[in-house]
C-alpha cells in the first residue's frame, strides 16, 4: 500500500473507531490493537504501544468535553489514574516479558469477554 | 456512594481500581476502562455516567504512563498512532452526538458478534 493509502486508512479507521467507541462505551484500543495487528500487520507489542498513543490523546479530548458538561470529578479521575500509572508500567513489563503468541491468545480472550458481554447488554435493553 | 465506608478505606478502594485498570491497560494495551468502569460501579458506589467519566479521566496518566514504557522498549509506531488519533478524536466527539438509545440495542449485538468473530481471528489468523 502506498503511503498516503496506508495514511487515509489509519485516519479512517481511527474516525470509526472514535463513534464506535463514542457510541457504545467502550475503549477504542479494543478495535484498534486487533486492527494494528491483522491488518496494519504490526507485532502485538507494537500494537499495544501504538493503541495507549491513539487512546491518550482521545482520552484527553473526551474529558475536556465531559468537564465542559460538568460531568464527572477530573481531579479524582486523575488521582485514581496517578495509582494506576504504577499499575500499567508493571503491566507494560509484563507484556514485554511475554510471548507476542501468549499476548495474542489473552488478548482474544478479552475480545470475546466483551463480546459476549456487549450481546448480553442487548439482551438486557429491551 | 457508600456512607458507612470511612474516607480512607473509600480511596484504597479507588486506589486499587486504578491500580487493577492500569496493570490491565499496559498488559493489552487498551485503556483499561473494561476492568475500571465495572469495578467503580460495583465497588465505588458510582453510577454508571460518573464511572465512564472516571475511567475517561484515569486513562489519561495511565495511558501516558504506559506508552512511555513502551516507548522505551522501541514498540511505538509514532506516524502510524498519529495518523490513527486524529481519526479517533473527531470520531469519538460524532459517536457521542449520535449516541441514541433506539439503535443502542442492534448496535451492541452486532459490534459482541463482530469482536467474537475479531477474537478467533486473533487466535488463528497472521
Amino acid at each position: 500500500m502506498s503511503t498516503l493509502g496506508l495514511l487515509v486508512l489509519l485516519i479512517a479507521f481511527g474516525a470509526a473507531a472514535g463513534v464506535l467507541a463514542g457510541l457504545l462505551g467502550v475503549g477504542g484500543g479494543i478495535l484498534l490493537v486487533p486492527f494494528l495487528v491483522l491488518v496494519v500487520g504490526m507485532t502485538q507489542h507494537e500494537a499495544e504501544a501504538t493503541s495507549l498513543l491513539v487512546i491518550l490523546p482521545t482520552a484527553i479530548a473526551a474529558s475536556v468535553a465531559l468537564r465542559r458538561r460538568n460531568v464527572g470529578d477530573l481531579p479524582t479521575a486523575l488521582a485514581v489514574g496517578l495509582v494506576g500509572a504504577v499499575g500499567a508500567v508493571a503491566g507494560v513489563l509484563l507484556a514485554l516479558a511475554l510471548d507476542a503468541d501468549v499476548l495474542r491468545l489473552v488478548f482474544a480472550v478479552l475480545l470475546a469477554f466483551v463480546g459476549v458481554r456487549l450481546i448480553g447488554d442487548a439482551r438486557a435493553v429491551r | 456512594m457508600d456512607v458507612a465506608l470511612s474516607s480512607r478505606a473509600y480511596y484504597g478502594r479507588l486506589g486499587a481500581i486504578g491500580l487493577a485498570g492500569g496493570l490491565f491497560s499496559g498488559l493489552l494495551g487498551v485503556g483499561g476502562g473494561v476492568v475500571m468502569v465495572p469495578l467503580l460501579v460495583l465497588w465505588g458506589g458510582y453510577g454508571q455516567r460518573d464511572a465512564h467519566a472516571v475511567s475517561l479521566g484515569a486513562i489519561i496518566p495511565i495511558s501516558a504512563a504506559g506508552m512511555i514504557a513502551f516507548g522505551a522498549a522501541g514498540e511505538v509506531r509514532l506516524p502510524e498512532a498519529l495518523a490513527l488519533a486524529v481519526g479517533s478524536i473527531v470520531g469519538a466527539q460524532a459517536g457521542a452526538r449520535l449516541l441514541a438509545r433506539a439503535e443502542e440495542r442492534k448496535l451492541k449485538l452486532a459490534f459482541g458478534v463482530f469482536l467474537l468473530l475479531v477474537a478467533v481471528l486473533m487466535v488463528v489468523g497472521r
